[in-house]
């Protein structure tokens, strides 16, 4: 069916396969466009204004971070199952130190990324050093970063005035203000700066550096490219290392947003991560994609799921279109693919 | 050989008159063991129904308290409920997960001689000592009626509601539009959050994009004081300072949540949903000193304003 369609638009196809990530996102913007109320009094689509477009970026940043951290590992051919909880830790330890022993934001920040960053480096090393199953080793992980986050707050969401022995009784730390207020002159919230920021920074380490290289190397050919003298090892630890260090930045964010820290924040969210590097085209047997794609598949995810919300259907609806969408954009995506590869050939 | 033997039993004699004598001295203040099954300690509301049992029961040194968590597990529940029957506790307490699977559990402790008190979630039958528990639907009623009395019998509402595959959401739900019936009152925007913040802070951002003027939404009536936070967290992020204008009304009323919430400013209102520790505590200790108690304790609620919150909320 392919070589059909290939015959009769092959110069279009060409540059759709080239570009099947950026189509599958057009596609979802005029979805959006199109299928959402108007404003009252306007014939503008609700979706197309800036304030939903802001909403859109400022909610779904965190997802963004995690997919970013997550496409290094998924590179690699692995998959870090852990990145949910170790948010959930991030967020209950960031706001630990500030509401509970009255610490300021950045070495609160830094402790709390350190801590993050930590947990991954151990997944790393176990997967490295006994060769374990990334899926079992960061499942372990997972548990283990969901109970420490229970462990250290005592099983309650930190707030002013959770525990007696508090710093801060009331109120709540400027930082968390300071993360979801827009910066003056960017007209974006830190929040979001920091979602684009990691995007922007890991593009150019995974496109520019050694490290990088290392990381598709591995996906491709693992055997090979530890008989080429690479310490597959390091770089593995490196990249489940990132990768949780992107869940903490992750975990600063929701605490900001969540205005405290829960102990059961981020539940679930390692699957939307995954699904977003897989929407944008990368594939999960590793050595393909990149983090281009994976903004486009954060992005297409956070539309799907504001166009949803948006038009207000019922659950069960919402969960339908949502799950058939996703299946429906990576179909594109796939198809498209097939296109290129004859056209390489 | 013989001396020895007599030398052995005279210690014995008198070691045991010792405990008989200790044995005797208790009888005057009995010692009660309750075992306690909570569901899942995961949840805020039950670590405060958790802490308000301990708290009730330390003021009666008569009271020895065992707790089990089943972390939301209705297997794991049902072997604590049997681990307690098997220590022989005097009374349990349990808060079950599911109500089917742990009405077995139930009614063999019921037939061990042990009484048993269910709080909040009810099991099937009538086999267990007696019940204690909120009314979600009358929760949502007072809410419903305060509505009503804040904005003048009229205006549009945002409702953010909890997991609708639960029951506590469908009778906060039912209860809402029973107690805005016959009043001007819509609901122009209702969204299921799944009890979670995150989502309702997501939702409510939709709401207000879709209502984007400065009177479109009056009020946001939100199933818990989570959810209500969100909602107003979305408002403020908006920019517009609508989060000023709008009233939040939430359910629940936790120290440290809902209660908070109004007592900063950021909730209008928030209702008790009880946890039933304190009656529990005291409804045990009539059971164990054999006095009748009711089958059926459903508990009321309060309201908490910025009026009322200083004195720890109104009885309803």
């Amino acid at each position: 069916m392919v070589s059909n369609i290939y015959h009769r638009f092959g110069g279009i196809l060409d540059i759709a396969g080239r570009y099947r990530g950026v189509l599958a996102f057009i596609v979802v913007f005029a979805l959006g466009a199109f299928f959402t109320p108007k404003l009252p009094g306007s014939n503008l689509s609700v979706f197309l204004t800036w304030s939903t477009q802001r909403d859109t970026l400022l909610y779904y940043a965190e997802y963004g971070i995690l997919a970013a951290g997550m496409t290094l590992v998924i590179l690699t051919a692995g998959i870090d199952l852990s990145v949910g909880a170790v948010l959930g830790f991030a967020a209950t330890m960031f706001s630990l130190l500030m509401v509970g022993y009255g610490w300021h934001a950045l070495p609160a920040a830094l402790v709390t990324i350190l801590a993050a960053s930590a947990m991954g480096a151990i997944s790393g090393f176990v997967i490295a050093r006994f060769r374990m199953q990334p899926f079992v080793a960061t499942l372990g992980m997972m548990l283990v970063a969901r109970g420490a986050a229970k462990w250290i707050c005592a099983g309650q969401k930190v707030q002013p005035g959770a525990q007696p022995w508090f710093k801060m009784q009331t109120g709540k730390p400027e930082f968390f203000d300071w993360m979801t207020t827009p910066a003056k002159g960017v007209g974006l919230q830190p929040v979001v700066l920091l979602f684009l920021l990691t995007i922007i920074l890991l593009w150019v380490v995974v496109k520019y550096t050694r490290f990088g290289r290392h990381l598709y190397a591995i996906g491709g050919n693992e055997e090979a490219t530890r008989l080429s003298g690479v310490s597959v090892g390091r770089v593995k630890i490196g990249a489940y290392m990132l990768c949780a260090m992107t869940a903490g930045l992750a975990g600063l964010c929701n605490a900001s947003l969540n205005t405290l820290g829960d102990p059961e924040a981020g539940f679930t969210y390692e699957l939307d991560a995954i699904a977003a590097v897989v929407i944008g085209g990368s594939s999960l047997a590793g050595g393909k994609g990149g983090m281009f794609f994976t903004l486009l598949g954060a992005m297409i995810i956070a539309y799907i799921n504001k166009i949803l919300s948006l038009n207000n259907f019922e659950e069960p609806a919402k969960l339908m279109i949502r799950g058939a969408l996703i299946i429906v954009a990576v179909l594109i995506q796939q198809t498209l693919e097939a296109v290129e590869k004859r056209r390489v050939k | 050989m013989n001396r020895f033997a007599l030398i052995v039993i005279a210690i014995l004699t008198v070691a045991l008159a010792g405990c008989a004598d200790k044995q005797t001295s208790d009888e005057t203040t009995k010692q009660f063991v309750i075992g306690m099954s909570q569901c899942n300690l995961g949840e805020p509301w039950r670590v405060q129904m958790n802490k308000d049992l301990k708290e009730a029961a330390a003021k009666h040194p008569e009271i020895k308290m065992i707790f089990k968590d089943a972390q939301n597990n209705t297997t794991t529940q049902q072997s604590q409920v049997k681990e307690l029957v098997d220590q022989r506790v005097d009374l349990i307490i349990i808060s079950p997960k599911e109500a089917l699977p742990l009405t077995k559990p139930v009614a063999d402790a019921m037939d061990a001689g042990i009484a048993v008190i269910v709080l909040d979630r009810r099991i099937e039958g009538n086999k267990y000592t007696c019940f204690i528990g909120g009314d979600n639907e009358l929760i949502g009623e007072e809410a419903g009626r305060y509505m009503v009395e804040l904005l003048d019998g009229k205006g549009n509402i945002v409702e953010l509601k909890g997991l609708m595959t639960s029951t506590p959401a469908v009778e906060r739900h039912n209860g809402f539009m029973k107690g805005i019936e016959g009043s001007q009152i819509k609901i122009i925007y209702s969204v299921d959050c799944h009890w979670l913040e995150p989502d309702a802070r997501r939702e409510m951002a939709s709401a207000l994009t879709r209502f984007p003027g400065a009177g479109d939404i009056d009020a946001v009536y939100a199933h818990n004081d989570p959810s209500a936070h969100g909602g107003y967290t979305a408002a403020k992020l908006e920019g517009k300072g609508r989060e000023n204008a709008i009233k939040f009304v939430g359910i629940d009323a936790l120290p440290h949540e809902g209660v908070a919430y109004v007592r900063d400013g950021i909730l209008t209102a928030t209702f008790q949903y009880p946890t039933g520790g304190s009656e529990a505590i005291e409804t045990a200790l009539k059971i164990l000193n054999g006095e009748e108690v009711e089958k059926d304790i459903i508990l009321g609620t309060r309201v908490f304003t910025a009026d009322n919150v200083a004195d720890g909320g109104q009885a309803l």
